[in-house]
Protein backbone atom coordinates (compact mmCIF):
# COMPACT_ATOMS: atom_id res chain seq x y z
CA UNK A 1 0.00 0.00 0.00
CA UNK A 2 1.38 3.40 -0.96
CA UNK A 3 2.20 5.89 1.80
CA UNK A 4 -0.59 8.42 2.21
CA UNK A 5 -3.07 5.95 0.74
CA UNK A 6 -6.53 5.65 2.26
CA UNK A 7 -6.96 2.91 4.83
CA UNK A 8 -10.12 0.85 5.32
CA UNK A 9 -10.82 -0.20 8.88
CA UNK A 10 -13.45 -0.54 11.57
CA UNK A 11 -13.22 2.49 13.83
CA UNK A 12 -14.39 2.72 17.45
CA UNK A 13 -16.29 5.71 18.68
CA UNK A 14 -14.16 7.17 21.46
CA UNK A 15 -16.00 10.42 22.10
CA UNK A 16 -19.28 12.14 21.41
CA UNK A 17 -20.47 15.63 22.21
CA UNK A 18 -24.08 16.49 21.49
CA UNK A 19 -24.55 20.04 20.27
CA UNK A 20 -27.79 21.94 19.82
CA UNK A 21 -30.53 20.53 17.61
CA UNK A 22 -29.50 17.91 15.05
CA UNK A 23 -25.75 18.46 15.47
CA UNK A 24 -23.19 16.21 17.16
CA UNK A 25 -19.40 15.90 17.29
CA UNK A 26 -18.15 12.31 16.95
CA UNK A 27 -14.56 11.23 17.60
CA UNK A 28 -13.23 7.96 16.18
CA UNK A 29 -9.94 6.10 16.44
CA UNK A 30 -8.25 5.78 13.00
CA UNK A 31 -4.50 6.41 13.20
CA UNK A 32 -3.97 6.95 9.47
CA UNK A 33 -6.77 9.49 9.12
CA UNK A 34 -5.56 11.21 12.30
CA UNK A 35 -2.03 11.32 10.92
CA UNK A 36 -2.61 12.22 7.28
CA UNK A 37 -5.96 13.83 6.61
CA UNK A 38 -5.69 17.34 5.23
CA UNK A 39 -8.35 20.02 5.29
CA UNK A 40 -11.06 19.33 2.73
CA UNK A 41 -10.43 15.58 2.71
CA UNK A 42 -13.14 13.21 3.84
CA UNK A 43 -13.89 9.71 5.03
CA UNK A 44 -16.58 7.28 3.82
CA UNK A 45 -18.21 5.98 6.97
CA UNK A 46 -21.22 3.98 8.13
CA UNK A 47 -22.22 2.75 11.56
CA UNK A 48 -21.83 -1.02 11.86
CA UNK A 49 -24.97 -1.04 14.00
CA UNK A 50 -27.24 -0.39 10.99
CA UNK A 51 -27.81 -2.30 7.76
CA UNK A 52 -29.79 0.39 5.94
CA UNK A 53 -28.87 2.41 4.02
CA UNK A 54 -26.28 0.09 2.54
CA UNK A 55 -23.77 2.69 1.39
CA UNK A 56 -21.32 4.60 3.56
CA UNK A 57 -21.60 8.39 3.64
CA UNK A 58 -18.90 11.02 3.04
CA UNK A 59 -17.98 13.37 5.91
CA UNK A 60 -15.26 16.02 6.00
CA UNK A 61 -12.65 15.55 8.68
CA UNK A 62 -13.13 18.45 11.12
CA UNK A 63 -10.20 17.96 13.48
CA UNK A 64 -7.54 15.36 14.08
CA UNK A 65 -5.36 14.38 17.03
CA UNK A 66 -2.39 12.44 15.62
CA UNK A 67 -1.02 11.80 19.11
CA UNK A 68 -4.21 10.00 20.15
CA UNK A 69 -4.81 8.49 16.70
CA UNK A 70 -8.27 10.03 16.55
CA UNK A 71 -10.25 12.33 14.31
CA UNK A 72 -13.53 14.18 14.79
CA UNK A 73 -16.53 14.61 12.49
CA UNK A 74 -19.18 17.29 12.70
CA UNK A 75 -22.42 15.50 11.90
CA UNK A 76 -25.85 16.94 11.22
CA UNK A 77 -28.53 14.27 11.44
CA UNK A 78 -30.43 14.51 8.17
CA UNK A 79 -31.30 10.87 7.38
CA UNK A 80 -30.75 7.25 8.40
CA UNK A 81 -27.01 7.21 7.58
CA UNK A 82 -26.15 10.21 9.77
CA UNK A 83 -28.69 9.00 12.36
CA UNK A 84 -26.84 5.68 12.59
CA UNK A 85 -23.58 7.49 13.31
CA UNK A 86 -25.15 9.88 15.81
CA UNK A 87 -26.72 6.97 17.71
CA UNK A 88 -23.41 5.13 18.17
CA UNK A 89 -22.34 4.62 21.77
CA UNK A 90 -18.74 4.73 22.87
CA UNK A 91 -16.98 1.51 21.92
CA UNK A 92 -19.36 0.73 19.06
CA UNK A 93 -17.81 0.73 15.61
CA UNK A 94 -18.25 2.09 12.11
CA UNK A 95 -16.72 0.97 8.81
CA UNK A 96 -14.47 3.78 7.65
CA UNK A 97 -12.27 4.43 4.62
CA UNK A 98 -10.01 7.47 4.48
CA UNK A 99 -8.51 9.93 4.08
CA UNK A 100 -9.97 10.55 0.61
CA UNK A 101 -10.11 13.32 -1.95
CA UNK A 102 -8.31 16.49 -2.95
CA UNK A 103 -7.70 18.87 -0.03
CA UNK A 104 -7.90 22.67 -0.04
CA UNK A 105 -4.74 24.09 -1.60
CA UNK A 106 -3.05 26.86 0.41
CA UNK A 107 -3.53 30.38 -0.96
CA UNK A 108 -0.62 32.05 -2.79
CA UNK A 109 1.83 33.88 -0.53
CA UNK A 110 0.44 37.27 0.50
CA UNK A 111 -3.18 36.22 -0.07
CA UNK A 112 -5.73 36.34 2.70
CA UNK A 113 -7.94 33.23 2.78
CA UNK A 114 -11.64 34.11 2.91
CA UNK A 115 -13.46 31.03 4.19
CA UNK A 116 -17.18 30.86 3.36
CA UNK A 117 -19.18 28.22 5.22
CA UNK A 118 -22.87 27.37 5.01
CA UNK A 119 -24.34 25.25 7.81
CA UNK A 120 -22.48 21.95 8.25
CA UNK A 121 -20.10 23.16 5.53
CA UNK A 122 -18.12 24.60 8.44
CA UNK A 123 -16.53 21.19 9.11
CA UNK A 124 -13.38 21.30 6.92
CA UNK A 125 -12.53 24.88 7.89
CA UNK A 126 -11.43 24.02 11.42
CA UNK A 127 -8.61 21.86 10.07
CA UNK A 128 -7.96 24.40 7.30
CA UNK A 129 -7.74 27.21 9.85
CA UNK A 130 -5.02 25.24 11.64
CA UNK A 131 -3.15 24.61 8.37
CA UNK A 132 -3.37 28.29 7.41
CA UNK A 133 -2.04 29.26 10.84
CA UNK A 134 0.93 26.91 10.48
CA UNK A 135 1.61 28.31 7.00
CA UNK A 136 1.37 31.87 8.40
CA UNK A 137 -1.46 32.88 6.09
CA UNK A 138 -4.13 35.31 7.24
CA UNK A 139 -7.69 34.03 7.23
CA UNK A 140 -11.20 35.32 7.82
CA UNK A 141 -14.36 33.25 8.17
CA UNK A 142 -17.87 34.02 6.89
CA UNK A 143 -20.36 31.62 8.43
CA UNK A 144 -23.99 31.44 7.36
CA UNK A 145 -27.06 29.44 8.31
CA UNK A 146 -30.82 29.60 8.40
CA UNK A 147 -30.79 30.54 12.08
CA UNK A 148 -28.31 30.95 14.93
CA UNK A 149 -28.69 27.28 15.93
CA UNK A 150 -27.06 26.35 12.60
CA UNK A 151 -23.87 28.19 13.60
CA UNK A 152 -22.62 25.57 16.07
CA UNK A 153 -18.88 25.66 15.44
CA UNK A 154 -17.60 29.14 16.30
CA UNK A 155 -15.22 28.67 19.23
CA UNK A 156 -12.33 26.98 17.37
CA UNK A 157 -11.92 30.05 15.18
CA UNK A 158 -11.57 32.40 18.15
CA UNK A 159 -8.77 30.14 19.38
CA UNK A 160 -7.17 30.33 15.93
CA UNK A 161 -7.45 34.16 15.87
CA UNK A 162 -9.55 33.97 12.72
CA UNK A 163 -12.05 36.87 12.55
CA UNK A 164 -15.59 35.60 12.17
CA UNK A 165 -18.55 37.26 10.43
CA UNK A 166 -21.86 35.45 10.75
CA UNK A 167 -25.05 35.69 8.70
CA UNK A 168 -28.46 34.17 9.26
CA UNK A 169 -31.49 34.03 6.98
CA UNK A 170 -33.79 34.95 9.87
CA UNK A 171 -31.55 37.66 11.34
CA UNK A 172 -31.19 35.82 14.66
CA UNK A 173 -27.42 36.31 14.63
CA UNK A 174 -24.99 38.47 12.66
CA UNK A 175 -25.86 39.86 9.23
CA UNK A 176 -29.54 39.43 8.34
CA UNK A 177 -29.33 37.77 4.95
CA UNK A 178 -27.03 35.63 2.84
CA UNK A 179 -23.50 34.90 3.91
CA UNK A 180 -22.32 35.79 0.41
CA UNK A 181 -23.65 39.34 0.95
CA UNK A 182 -21.25 39.64 3.89
CA UNK A 183 -18.41 38.37 1.69
CA UNK A 184 -19.31 40.87 -1.05
CA UNK A 185 -19.35 43.70 1.51
CA UNK A 186 -15.87 42.69 2.63
CA UNK A 187 -14.60 42.62 -0.97
CA UNK A 188 -16.13 46.11 -1.46
CA UNK A 189 -13.57 47.38 1.07
CA UNK A 190 -10.74 46.32 -1.28
CA UNK A 191 -8.95 44.12 1.25
CA UNK A 192 -5.90 43.32 -0.91
CA UNK A 193 -5.27 39.96 -2.59
CA UNK A 194 -7.64 37.22 -1.40
CA UNK A 195 -8.53 33.62 -2.26
CA UNK A 196 -12.06 32.40 -1.57
CA UNK A 197 -12.75 28.95 -0.12
CA UNK A 198 -16.33 27.72 0.14
CA UNK A 199 -18.12 24.71 1.58
CA UNK A 200 -21.89 24.51 1.99
CA UNK A 201 -25.11 24.14 -0.01
CA UNK A 202 -24.88 24.16 -3.82
CA UNK A 203 -26.71 27.50 -4.12
CA UNK A 204 -24.15 29.13 -1.80
CA UNK A 205 -21.23 27.57 -3.71
CA UNK A 206 -22.65 28.83 -6.98
CA UNK A 207 -23.09 32.32 -5.48
CA UNK A 208 -19.47 32.28 -4.29
CA UNK A 209 -18.31 31.20 -7.75
CA UNK A 210 -20.26 34.08 -9.35
CA UNK A 211 -18.88 36.55 -6.83
CA UNK A 212 -15.33 35.32 -7.45
CA UNK A 213 -15.79 35.71 -11.18
CA UNK A 214 -17.28 39.22 -10.88
CA UNK A 215 -14.47 40.39 -8.63
CA UNK A 216 -11.70 38.53 -10.44
CA UNK A 217 -10.53 36.57 -7.40
CA UNK A 218 -9.64 32.88 -7.27
CA UNK A 219 -12.03 30.52 -5.50
CA UNK A 220 -11.93 26.89 -4.38
CA UNK A 221 -15.29 25.22 -3.76
CA UNK A 222 -15.93 21.94 -1.95
CA UNK A 223 -18.78 20.14 -3.72
CA UNK A 224 -21.05 17.64 -2.03
CA UNK A 225 -22.77 15.52 -4.67
CA UNK A 226 -24.31 12.11 -3.94
CA UNK A 227 -21.38 9.79 -3.45
CA UNK A 228 -21.39 5.98 -3.62
CA UNK A 229 -17.88 4.61 -3.16
CA UNK A 230 -15.44 7.48 -2.50
CA UNK A 231 -12.71 6.00 -4.70
CA UNK A 232 -13.78 6.73 -8.27
CA UNK A 233 -15.39 3.44 -9.27
CA UNK A 234 -19.16 3.92 -9.00
CA UNK A 235 -19.05 7.10 -11.11
CA UNK A 236 -22.13 8.32 -9.25
CA UNK A 237 -20.69 11.58 -7.88
CA UNK A 238 -19.50 13.05 -11.15
CA UNK A 239 -19.57 16.82 -11.72
CA UNK A 240 -19.26 18.64 -15.03
CA UNK A 241 -16.02 20.54 -15.36
CA UNK A 242 -14.75 22.60 -18.24
CA UNK A 243 -11.04 23.00 -17.73
CA UNK A 244 -8.94 25.61 -19.51
CA UNK A 245 -8.07 24.43 -23.02
CA UNK A 246 -10.83 21.79 -23.17
CA UNK A 247 -13.33 22.11 -25.98
CA UNK A 248 -16.30 20.78 -24.02
CA UNK A 249 -17.24 19.95 -20.45
CA UNK A 250 -16.53 16.46 -19.14
CA UNK A 251 -17.63 14.46 -16.12
CA UNK A 252 -15.12 14.14 -13.30
CA UNK A 253 -15.40 12.23 -10.05
CA UNK A 254 -15.91 14.53 -7.06
CA UNK A 255 -14.49 11.85 -4.77
CA UNK A 256 -11.07 11.49 -6.40
CA UNK A 257 -10.54 14.71 -8.37
CA UNK A 258 -12.42 16.79 -5.78
CA UNK A 259 -14.36 17.36 -3.64
CA UNK A 260 -12.44 20.64 -3.76
CA UNK A 261 -12.42 22.19 -7.24
CA UNK A 262 -11.34 25.48 -8.77
CA UNK A 263 -14.65 27.35 -9.08
CA UNK A 264 -13.81 28.52 -12.62
CA UNK A 265 -13.81 24.92 -13.88
CA UNK A 266 -17.24 23.97 -12.55
CA UNK A 267 -20.17 23.93 -14.99
CA UNK A 268 -23.04 24.86 -12.64
CA UNK A 269 -26.35 23.12 -13.27
CA UNK B 1 -7.88 -27.07 1.02
CA UNK B 2 -8.43 -25.91 -2.53
CA UNK B 3 -10.09 -22.60 -3.33
CA UNK B 4 -9.05 -22.68 -6.99
CA UNK B 5 -11.75 -23.13 -9.62
CA UNK B 6 -11.79 -23.69 -13.37
CA UNK B 7 -14.25 -21.89 -15.61
CA UNK B 8 -14.35 -23.00 -19.21
CA UNK B 9 -10.62 -22.63 -19.80
CA UNK B 10 -10.20 -19.85 -17.27
CA UNK B 11 -8.36 -20.89 -14.11
CA UNK B 12 -8.92 -18.79 -11.00
CA UNK B 13 -7.02 -19.08 -7.71
CA UNK B 14 -10.30 -18.61 -5.88
CA UNK B 15 -13.94 -18.14 -6.88
CA UNK B 16 -14.18 -14.42 -6.02
CA UNK B 17 -14.35 -11.98 -8.92
CA UNK B 18 -14.93 -8.23 -8.74
CA UNK B 19 -18.00 -7.42 -10.85
CA UNK B 20 -17.97 -5.07 -13.80
CA UNK B 21 -18.95 -1.47 -13.08
CA UNK B 22 -18.23 -1.77 -9.37
CA UNK B 23 -14.45 -2.00 -9.40
CA UNK B 24 -13.44 0.61 -11.97
CA UNK B 25 -10.46 -0.75 -13.89
CA UNK B 26 -9.01 -2.35 -10.75
CA UNK B 27 -6.26 0.20 -10.27
CA UNK B 28 -8.60 2.50 -8.32
CA UNK B 29 -8.43 -0.04 -5.48
CA UNK B 30 -4.72 -0.87 -5.64
CA UNK B 31 -3.80 1.48 -2.80
CA UNK B 32 -6.61 0.14 -0.60
CA UNK B 33 -6.41 -3.63 -1.01
CA UNK B 34 -4.03 -6.20 -2.46
CA UNK B 35 -5.55 -7.03 -5.86
CA UNK B 36 -3.70 -10.36 -5.83
CA UNK B 37 -6.17 -11.75 -3.29
CA UNK B 38 -8.89 -11.66 -5.98
CA UNK B 39 -9.63 -14.66 -8.14
CA UNK B 40 -10.29 -12.15 -10.89
CA UNK B 41 -11.65 -8.74 -11.71
CA UNK B 42 -13.92 -7.57 -14.50
CA UNK B 43 -13.27 -4.13 -15.96
CA UNK B 44 -15.89 -1.43 -16.27
CA UNK B 45 -17.67 -1.85 -19.63
CA UNK B 46 -15.49 -0.83 -22.56
CA UNK B 47 -16.47 0.39 -25.99
CA UNK B 48 -14.16 1.27 -28.87
CA UNK B 49 -14.27 4.94 -27.91
CA UNK B 50 -14.49 6.82 -24.59
CA UNK B 51 -18.06 7.48 -23.37
CA UNK B 52 -19.46 10.33 -21.27
CA UNK B 53 -22.26 8.38 -19.61
CA UNK B 54 -25.57 9.65 -18.25
CA UNK B 55 -26.47 12.98 -16.67
CA UNK B 56 -26.70 13.23 -12.87
CA UNK B 57 -28.23 12.07 -10.57
CA UNK B 58 -26.87 8.66 -11.52
CA UNK B 59 -27.32 6.71 -8.31
CA UNK B 60 -30.06 6.52 -5.71
CA UNK B 61 -30.46 4.19 -2.77
CA UNK B 62 -33.60 2.09 -2.37
CA UNK B 63 -34.38 -0.47 0.35
CA UNK B 64 -31.39 -2.85 0.53
CA UNK B 65 -30.45 -1.76 -2.94
CA UNK B 66 -28.75 0.69 -5.22
CA UNK B 67 -30.44 1.94 -8.39
CA UNK B 68 -28.00 3.28 -10.95
CA UNK B 69 -27.92 4.72 -14.42
CA UNK B 70 -24.27 5.49 -15.09
CA UNK B 71 -24.54 4.84 -18.80
CA UNK B 72 -21.20 3.06 -19.24
CA UNK B 73 -18.97 6.12 -18.86
CA UNK B 74 -15.54 4.83 -19.73
CA UNK B 75 -12.12 5.36 -21.27
CA UNK B 76 -12.54 2.97 -24.22
CA UNK B 77 -10.71 -0.29 -24.91
CA UNK B 78 -7.55 1.26 -26.42
CA UNK B 79 -6.83 3.48 -23.42
CA UNK B 80 -7.50 0.50 -21.13
CA UNK B 81 -5.01 -1.70 -22.97
CA UNK B 82 -2.42 1.08 -23.21
CA UNK B 83 -2.68 2.71 -19.76
CA UNK B 84 -4.31 0.27 -17.36
CA UNK B 85 -3.24 -3.25 -18.33
CA UNK B 86 0.47 -2.65 -17.67
CA UNK B 87 -0.39 -1.53 -14.14
CA UNK B 88 -2.50 -4.64 -13.54
CA UNK B 89 0.28 -6.93 -14.74
CA UNK B 90 2.01 -6.81 -11.35
CA UNK B 91 -0.94 -8.51 -9.64
CA UNK B 92 -1.65 -12.23 -9.60
CA UNK B 93 -5.29 -12.07 -10.61
CA UNK B 94 -7.29 -12.83 -13.76
CA UNK B 95 -8.19 -9.67 -15.67
CA UNK B 96 -11.49 -9.99 -17.54
CA UNK B 97 -12.53 -7.28 -19.98
CA UNK B 98 -16.20 -6.33 -20.13
CA UNK B 99 -16.92 -5.88 -23.85
CA UNK B 100 -19.61 -3.42 -24.99
CA UNK B 101 -20.88 -2.25 -28.35
CA UNK B 102 -23.60 -0.29 -30.09
CA UNK B 103 -23.38 -2.79 -32.96
CA UNK B 104 -22.33 -6.42 -33.42
CA UNK B 105 -19.28 -5.17 -35.33
CA UNK B 106 -18.24 -2.98 -32.41
CA UNK B 107 -18.40 -5.91 -29.98
CA UNK B 108 -16.14 -7.90 -32.32
CA UNK B 109 -13.69 -5.06 -32.75
CA UNK B 110 -13.44 -4.43 -28.98
CA UNK B 111 -12.93 -8.19 -28.48
CA UNK B 112 -10.11 -8.26 -31.04
CA UNK B 113 -8.31 -5.34 -29.36
CA UNK B 114 -8.84 -6.87 -25.93
CA UNK B 115 -7.11 -10.11 -26.92
CA UNK B 116 -3.72 -9.09 -25.65
CA UNK B 117 -1.29 -10.43 -23.03
CA UNK B 118 -2.65 -9.73 -19.56
CA UNK B 119 -6.29 -10.30 -20.47
CA UNK B 120 -7.61 -13.68 -19.30
CA UNK B 121 -11.17 -13.64 -20.64
CA UNK B 122 -13.92 -11.47 -22.10
CA UNK B 123 -17.28 -10.81 -20.51
CA UNK B 124 -19.87 -9.72 -23.07
CA UNK B 125 -22.16 -6.99 -21.86
CA UNK B 126 -25.52 -7.76 -23.44
CA UNK B 127 -27.46 -6.71 -20.40
CA UNK B 128 -26.76 -3.09 -19.40
CA UNK B 129 -30.16 -1.44 -18.90
CA UNK B 130 -28.78 2.12 -19.07
CA UNK B 131 -27.87 2.60 -22.72
CA UNK B 132 -30.17 3.25 -25.66
CA UNK B 133 -28.42 0.88 -28.07
CA UNK B 134 -26.67 -2.45 -27.44
CA UNK B 135 -26.76 -3.67 -23.84
CA UNK B 136 -30.11 -5.04 -22.77
CA UNK B 137 -31.53 -4.47 -26.26
CA UNK B 138 -29.26 -7.34 -27.40
CA UNK B 139 -29.57 -9.46 -24.27
CA UNK B 140 -33.37 -9.36 -24.36
CA UNK B 141 -33.62 -10.85 -27.85
CA UNK B 142 -32.47 -14.47 -28.36
CA UNK B 143 -31.60 -13.90 -32.01
CA UNK B 144 -29.46 -10.83 -31.26
CA UNK B 145 -27.90 -12.59 -28.27
CA UNK B 146 -26.83 -15.43 -30.55
CA UNK B 147 -25.48 -13.04 -33.15
CA UNK B 148 -23.37 -11.02 -30.68
CA UNK B 149 -21.98 -14.04 -28.82
CA UNK B 150 -21.17 -15.90 -32.05
CA UNK B 151 -19.44 -12.80 -33.45
CA UNK B 152 -17.29 -12.34 -30.36
CA UNK B 153 -16.59 -16.09 -30.30
CA UNK B 154 -15.27 -15.76 -33.84
CA UNK B 155 -13.19 -12.69 -33.00
CA UNK B 156 -11.21 -14.15 -30.10
CA UNK B 157 -9.55 -17.26 -28.70
CA UNK B 158 -10.05 -16.02 -25.14
CA UNK B 159 -12.80 -17.53 -22.99
CA UNK B 160 -16.08 -15.74 -23.78
CA UNK B 161 -18.51 -15.07 -20.93
CA UNK B 162 -21.85 -13.41 -21.82
CA UNK B 163 -23.45 -11.56 -18.90
CA UNK B 164 -27.13 -12.38 -18.91
CA UNK B 165 -29.97 -9.95 -18.28
CA UNK B 166 -32.51 -10.78 -15.59
CA UNK B 167 -35.07 -8.67 -17.43
CA UNK B 168 -36.41 -11.63 -19.39
CA UNK B 169 -39.18 -14.15 -18.69
CA UNK B 170 -37.01 -17.26 -19.13
CA UNK B 171 -33.31 -16.93 -18.43
CA UNK B 172 -32.66 -20.55 -19.44
CA UNK B 173 -33.58 -19.76 -23.04
CA UNK B 174 -30.82 -17.14 -23.15
CA UNK B 175 -28.37 -19.38 -21.31
CA UNK B 176 -28.87 -22.10 -23.92
CA UNK B 177 -28.61 -19.63 -26.81
CA UNK B 178 -25.27 -18.42 -25.45
CA UNK B 179 -24.00 -21.97 -25.05
CA UNK B 180 -24.98 -22.80 -28.63
CA UNK B 181 -23.26 -19.64 -29.87
CA UNK B 182 -19.99 -20.81 -28.36
CA UNK B 183 -19.85 -19.20 -24.93
CA UNK B 184 -17.39 -20.74 -22.46
CA UNK B 185 -19.20 -19.61 -19.32
CA UNK B 186 -22.04 -17.30 -18.24
CA UNK B 187 -22.30 -14.42 -15.78
CA UNK B 188 -25.69 -14.42 -14.19
CA UNK B 189 -27.12 -11.75 -13.60
CA UNK B 190 -26.85 -8.07 -14.49
CA UNK B 191 -29.02 -5.46 -12.71
CA UNK B 192 -32.80 -5.52 -12.67
CA UNK B 193 -34.60 -2.72 -14.45
CA UNK B 194 -36.11 -0.39 -11.87
CA UNK B 195 -37.74 3.01 -11.43
CA UNK B 196 -37.70 5.24 -8.37
CA UNK B 197 -39.86 8.35 -8.24
CA UNK B 198 -39.56 11.66 -6.42
CA UNK B 199 -43.24 12.10 -5.59
CA UNK B 200 -42.95 15.77 -4.57
CA UNK B 201 -41.63 16.76 -7.99
CA UNK B 202 -43.23 13.77 -9.75
CA UNK B 203 -40.09 12.96 -11.72
CA UNK B 204 -37.77 9.94 -11.75
CA UNK B 205 -35.06 10.20 -9.10
CA UNK B 206 -32.46 9.27 -11.74
CA UNK B 207 -31.74 11.65 -14.62
CA UNK B 208 -31.88 8.75 -17.12
CA UNK B 209 -35.36 7.75 -15.86
CA UNK B 210 -35.11 4.03 -15.22
CA UNK B 211 -32.01 2.38 -13.78
CA UNK B 212 -30.46 -0.94 -12.84
CA UNK B 213 -31.11 -2.30 -9.34
CA UNK B 214 -28.28 -4.05 -7.50
CA UNK B 215 -27.41 -4.94 -3.93
CA UNK B 216 -28.86 -7.38 -1.39
CA UNK B 217 -32.39 -6.52 -2.57
CA UNK B 218 -31.89 -8.59 -5.75
CA UNK B 219 -30.01 -11.54 -4.26
CA UNK B 220 -32.88 -14.08 -4.12
CA UNK B 221 -33.78 -13.30 -7.72
CA UNK B 222 -30.15 -13.66 -8.78
CA UNK B 223 -29.73 -16.95 -6.92
CA UNK B 224 -32.89 -18.30 -8.53
CA UNK B 225 -31.82 -17.26 -12.04
CA UNK B 226 -28.25 -18.51 -11.62
CA UNK B 227 -29.63 -21.81 -10.33
CA UNK B 228 -31.96 -22.11 -13.34
CA UNK B 229 -29.18 -21.22 -15.77
CA UNK B 230 -26.73 -23.65 -14.19
CA UNK B 231 -29.24 -26.49 -14.64
CA UNK B 232 -29.97 -25.53 -18.23
CA UNK B 233 -26.44 -25.57 -19.66
CA UNK B 234 -23.22 -27.57 -19.37
CA UNK B 235 -20.92 -24.53 -19.36
CA UNK B 236 -20.05 -23.03 -15.95
CA UNK B 237 -22.11 -20.22 -14.47
CA UNK B 238 -20.71 -17.30 -12.45
CA UNK B 239 -23.26 -16.08 -9.92
CA UNK B 240 -23.64 -12.35 -9.33
CA UNK B 241 -26.25 -10.26 -7.55
CA UNK B 242 -26.23 -8.81 -4.04
CA UNK B 243 -23.30 -10.73 -2.56
CA UNK B 244 -22.00 -8.95 0.54
CA UNK B 245 -20.73 -11.81 2.71
CA UNK B 246 -19.65 -15.44 2.87
CA UNK B 247 -23.12 -16.91 3.16
CA UNK B 248 -24.30 -14.95 0.14
CA UNK B 249 -21.43 -16.30 -1.96
CA UNK B 250 -22.13 -19.82 -0.73
CA UNK B 251 -25.79 -19.57 -1.78
CA UNK B 252 -24.69 -19.15 -5.39
CA UNK B 253 -22.09 -21.93 -5.16
CA UNK B 254 -24.56 -24.37 -3.63
CA UNK B 255 -27.05 -23.36 -6.33
CA UNK B 256 -24.58 -24.54 -8.96
CA UNK B 257 -22.31 -21.58 -9.74
CA UNK B 258 -18.60 -22.34 -10.17
CA UNK B 259 -17.57 -18.82 -9.14
CA UNK B 260 -19.17 -15.59 -7.96
CA UNK B 261 -18.86 -11.87 -8.54
CA UNK B 262 -19.07 -9.24 -5.84
CA UNK B 263 -20.51 -5.93 -7.02
CA UNK B 264 -22.26 -3.25 -5.01
CA UNK B 265 -20.57 -4.48 -1.80
CA UNK B 266 -17.28 -3.11 -3.20
CA UNK B 267 -18.70 0.39 -2.75
CA UNK B 268 -19.64 -0.35 0.85
CA UNK B 269 -16.52 -2.10 2.09
CA UNK B 270 -13.35 -2.84 0.10
CA UNK B 271 -12.53 -5.38 2.83
CA UNK B 272 -15.31 -7.65 1.57
CA UNK B 273 -12.98 -10.03 -0.35
CA UNK B 274 -10.69 -10.81 2.56
CA UNK B 275 -13.76 -11.41 4.71
CA UNK B 276 -15.44 -13.79 2.23
CA UNK B 277 -12.21 -15.71 1.53
CA UNK B 278 -11.71 -16.32 5.26
CA UNK B 279 -15.35 -17.33 5.50
CA UNK B 280 -15.13 -19.80 2.60
CA UNK B 281 -12.09 -21.49 4.13
CA UNK B 282 -13.85 -21.73 7.48
CA UNK B 283 -16.90 -23.21 5.76
CA UNK B 284 -14.86 -25.87 3.95
CA UNK B 285 -13.16 -26.78 7.24
CA UNK B 286 -16.42 -26.90 9.16
CA UNK B 287 -18.02 -29.16 6.54
CA UNK B 288 -14.82 -31.19 6.08
CA UNK B 289 -14.70 -30.49 2.35
CA UNK B 290 -11.57 -30.45 0.21
CA UNK B 291 -12.41 -27.84 -2.36
CA UNK B 292 -14.91 -25.29 -3.64
CA UNK B 293 -15.93 -27.83 -6.27
CA UNK B 294 -17.29 -29.98 -3.45
CA UNK B 295 -19.79 -27.21 -2.68
CA UNK B 296 -20.83 -26.38 -6.25
CA UNK B 297 -24.30 -27.58 -7.17
CA UNK B 298 -24.96 -29.43 -3.91
CA UNK B 299 -28.40 -27.90 -3.42
CA UNK B 300 -30.89 -30.47 -2.18
CA UNK B 301 -34.04 -29.10 -3.78
CA UNK B 302 -37.36 -30.73 -2.86
CA UNK B 303 -38.16 -33.26 -5.56
CA UNK B 304 -41.81 -32.30 -5.78
CA UNK B 305 -41.34 -28.52 -5.65
CA UNK B 306 -41.87 -26.25 -8.65
CA UNK B 307 -38.71 -25.27 -10.50
CA UNK B 308 -39.84 -22.35 -12.63
CA UNK B 309 -39.81 -21.85 -16.39
CA UNK B 310 -37.43 -23.74 -18.62
CA UNK B 311 -36.13 -26.23 -16.07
Amino acid sequence: MAPGAPVNRDVSLVGRQALEGPYVLLTFRHPEVAERARAGQFVMIKANTISEPILRRPFSVMTEAPGEGTFTLFVKVVGPGSRGLADLREGETAGCLGPLGRPFPLPPAGHEALLVAGGYGIAPFVLFGEELGRARRRARLFYGGRTVADLQVREPFAALDIPLACATDDGSFGHHGRVTEAVAAHLDMRPGPVTLYACGPDAMLHAVARLAEERGVPAQVSLDPWMGCGVGTCLGCVVRLRRAGEARPKYHCACTEGPVFDARDVVWP
Amino acid sequence: MKLAVELGGLRLKNPLIAASGTFGYGVEYESILDLSILGGLVSKGLYLEPRDGCAVPRIVETPSGLLNAIGLQGVGIRAFVRDVLPRLARYDTAVIVNVCGDTVEEYSEVARIAETPGVAALEINISCPNVKKGGMAFGGDPRMTHEVVAAVRKATRLPVIPKLSPNVADVTLFARVCEEAGADALSCINTLLGLSIDVERRVPRLAFGTGGLSGPAIRPIAVRMAWQAARAVRIPVIGVGGIAGTEDALEFLVAGCRAVQVGTANFVDPGVYARILDGLEAYLRRHQLESIDDVVGTLRYPADAPEGPGT
